[in-house]
């Protein structure tokens, strides 16, 4: 079973009250929930650390939750800022296959349509968003990603560097 | 499920203690309430203006004055909403708020230019200068319970937030001062109140990021 933002804000309600069982199935729920929102935006074998930060996120960061706003929304926006934040983090990755078990599968399109990471690199340009999915996600280095979008090796790190600086102001734009 | 996500899940679950949620309400409590503090120690440390005690103030100072406060305002709500993160919200409001209140050392600048007189020297610099320093520090107490307030919350764009929290703090801080500064022409407000705003601005942006913890 999928939980959907109604029952996720009802455990998360439970949990600022201390109630641990709720909690228990409240991050179960998120686990399962993050391993989708990150999927095909990530690096695979970089999931599930990034998961355990945005957890550890939540954890941190559970008051800054209102019992009274949608809970989605806010999970979404911290997993956002973790995403980005990860992806600033120079690294190269060894694998650039993605797995398609995590294919789009959600109970809720519109919402998660409106706060998904695609969303966010659809207000990118296009030249930054490219390189970007390129380098940071799909783990090319610069210069195959310049052979791959025919952008200059400078260009191309000019491009990331404006791009990230743009996804880190737009982690709450819808 | 992996061993090491479900070891975490269960480190976090045997760490939950109960916490009370940041509501609007919660942080709207602390900010008007820092705020009444230090409106509370100009009356006590410096002294109310006569004319206000009079029930007969300039009106330059209520209109300039009038502005400092809803700078603050709108700068202290967008800390507290930006500390509840959420994605949809947006965090422009404020931005009309600077708008309006640029219009004082803007003004300053007009009329300096019209008259053609020594701008500098006819906004009062000494007297200038303790607004400035005293509005600052009187702005410690505001800035200090946002940033508070920030640290628990969840601010995705910390440099904004600091940026917002200084400005909140330098607003509020020389809103108070000028309950008891005597002086009401648009040079000394102009130059030296905006000034005290500028600058705590740019101290929150330049402190506060450092502070707030993820």
């Amino acid at each position: 079973m999928i939980a959907d933002d109604a029952m996720m804000a009802r455990l998360m309600t439970l949990s600022q009250g201390g109630d641990r069982q709720a909690y228990a199935t409240l991050l179960a729920e998120c686990q399962k929930w993050l391993k989708r929102f990150y999927a095909r935006r990530i690096v695979p074998h970089q999931i599930d650390d990034l998961v355990q930060d945005t957890l550890l996120s939540l954890h941190q960061k559970i008051a800054s939750y209102d019992p009274s706003r949608p809970f989605l929304p806010w999970l979404a926006a911290i997993a956002r800022y973790r995403w980005v934040d990860q992806l600033r983090k120079v690294y190269r990755a060894d694998e650039t296959e993605f797995e398609e078990s995590f294919a789009a599968e959600n109970s809720e399109p519109a919402i998660v349509a409106r706060i998904s990471l695609d969303r966010m690199f659809s207000y990118l340009p296009p030249a930054q968003a490219r390189v970007i999915e390129l380098v940071k996600i799909k783990g090319l280095t610069i210069s195959e990603a310049s052979h791959a979008c025919g952008q200059s090796e400078s260009l191309v790190k000019v491009n990331i560097h404006r791009g990230l600086k743009k996804l880190a102001t737009m982690i709450e734009k819808e | 499920m992996p061993t090491d996500i479900q070891t975490l899940i269960d480190g976090l679950v045997e760490d939950l203690q109960p916490s009370r949620a940041m509501t609007l309400r919660r942080g709207l409590v602390i900010a008007s309430g820092s705020a009444a503090l230090t409106v509370g120690a100009v009356a006590l440390f410096f002294g109310v203006r006569p004319d206000l005690i009079a029930a007969n103030p300039n009106p330059v100072f209520l209109l300039a004055t009038g502005l400092f406060l809803i700078l603050g305002v709108a700068a202290s709500f967008t800390v507290i909403g930006m500390s509840r993160p959420q994605v949809g919200s947006t965090h422009v409001g404020w931005a009309w708020a600077v708008a309006m209140a640029a219009l004082l050392p803007l003004s300053a600048a007009v009329m300096g230019f019209v008259n053609q007189g020594n701008t500098f020297f006819q906004s009062q610099p000494t007297q200038g200068i303790n607004c400035l320093t005293n509005g600052g520090l009187l702005g410690l107490i505001v800035g200090g319970a946002l940033t508070f307030w920030l640290r628990r919350g969840a601010p995705t764009s910390p440099e904004q937030a600091g940026l917002l929290t200084g400005l909140a703090a330098g607003s509020l801080g020389i809103f108070a001062y000028s309950l008891h500064c005597p002086f009401d022409d648009i040079y000394h407000i102009g130059i030296w109140h905006s000034l005290a705003v500028a600058v705590s601005a740019f101290a929150g942006r330049a402190i506060v990021p450092a502070l707030i913890r993820w």
